[in-house]
């Protein structure tokens, strides 16, 4: 079986849902105000998204074209359900800090967008590299958004309390002189301008030569 | 007439995988829940106790923000109110425990659950949300809208209005339910 990488790479810079396609922006900007809740979205996303286009590929023959949004809205939907329930019971710092966006990832772009746009027309290996992709690619993008944000408006990076370690690491100098819009959406919606308009321009760079 | 029934029976067979499977996952993460639940309600119940003895819970009808009051005593005497409340917040039902002295006096309140807004309404969950509403009640009322609070107060819920008002419509309908209970068990 031969794996095609590029369906694996493509997601994480080249075609990033963050940065590039722009999709599930309304999670990416509401919950990275904390490094530890970019890091648990970015869990729940993986696990919708792997699950979601694995099943979606494998159902594609069964499911006819008339009927496949209302599958595979039930497909998503029980997905995020069960990752919701598992974070409830196991991980509830987490779940508490992810509120309402948690089981937003039912209506997150890239987790449709990906099932119509990929999944439902291509194979279950190429749909779970694709998925792992995005995931990543998603990952790396709110994470990235959530360190800037929670560094320059808090002058902290909050990451999970383990034993003595209260998961806060306190950065010298941001944590005495935070600039507090960076927390809020205003922020949030600055950031984002800046950041995308960076990764545009190194892509024409990247287009010119 | 054919083609329709297949599409349902497909659309039935997936909801059915669907149910078993969330129903399983329920099955393993309810009573982790409920437990956890169960502690973090008792840890609240603790907290907002001030110190105090903690009695039996007593369910409370035909109320619509109080669902039930435990009462609070010091050395066997009768001292307070602990009530659960609850109120319609920006995300669905809010609900809180608060004490009181008899007198209808807020001491302590704590959130339990809620489905606020994260960077909004969730601030409420912190302890100096809370703190915007101690001793109020009784010569001082309790603040209901946002004017009635100092302006760094009213800053600090800004763009949560709806969570403010659930929040504090709530405790005020606890201190005017103790105070017409008029310090009687």
């Amino acid at each position: 079986m031969k794996i095609n990488w590029k369906e694996l790479t493509k997601g994480i810079f080249k075609e990033n849902p963050v940065f590039v396609i722009v999709l599930g922006l309304c999670p990416t900007l509401g919950v990275s105000t904390q490094v530890s809740n970019a890091l648990g979205m970015s869990a729940g996303v993986l696990f919708v998204l792997l699950f979601s286009n694995l099943l979606i590929s494998a159902l594609r023959n069964f499911i006819p074209d008339s009927i496949h949004i209302p599958a595979y809205v039930v497909i998503i939907a029980s997905l995020v359900t069960i990752i919701e329930m598992v974070m409830h019971a196991f991980v509830p710092a987490v779940y508490s800090a992810l509120g309402v966006y948690l089981p937003l990832i039912v209506v997150n772009c890239i987790i449709l967008g990906r099932a119509e746009a990929f999944a439902a027309r291509n194979t279950v290996l190429d749909s779970v590299l694709d998925a792992i992709g995005m995931a990543i690619g998603f990952a790396l993008g709110l994470t990235l958004i959530a360190v800037i944000r929670e560094l320059l408006g808090s002058g902290t990076i909050t990451l999970f309390a383990v034993g003595n370690f209260d998961g806060v690491i306190r950065i010298p100098w941001f944590y005495n002189n935070p600039i507090r819009v960076m927390s809020l959406a205003p922020g949030a919606l600055l950031l984002m301008g800046y950041l995308k308009a960076f990764f545009d321009w190194t892509g024409a760079r990247k287009k010119d030569r | 007439m054919k083609k329709n029934m297949r599409y349902a029976l497909i659309l039935l067979s997936i909801c059915a995988v669907s149910a078993f499977l969330l129903a399983f996952t329920n099955s393993i993460t309810a009573p982790v829940i409920e437990e956890m639940d169960h502690q973090s309600r008792l840890k609240a119940l603790e907290a907002v106790s001030g110190g105090l003895e903690i009695g039996e819970q007593e369910s409370v009808e035909e109320q619509r923000f109080v669902t039930y009051r435990i009462p609070l005593s010091e050395e066997g005497e009768h001292t307070g109110w602990i009530l659960g409340l609850k109120g319609a917040g920006y995300g669905g039902e809010l609900t809180l425990v608060a004490s009181y002295t008899l007198d209808g006096v807020m001491q302590y309140a704590q959130l339990l659950s809620h489905s606020e807004t994260p960077g909004l309404g969730k601030k409420a969950e912190e302890s100096w949300y809370m703190d915007k509403f101690k001793n109020t009640g009784g010569e001082q009322p309790v603040p209901t809208s946002k004017a009635m609070l100092t302006a760094p107060d009213a800053q600090a819920v800004s763009g949560s209005s709806v969570t403010f008002t659930a929040v504090a419509k709530a405790i005020k309908a606890g201190s005017d339910y103790v105070k017409d209970l008029g310090g009687t068990l």
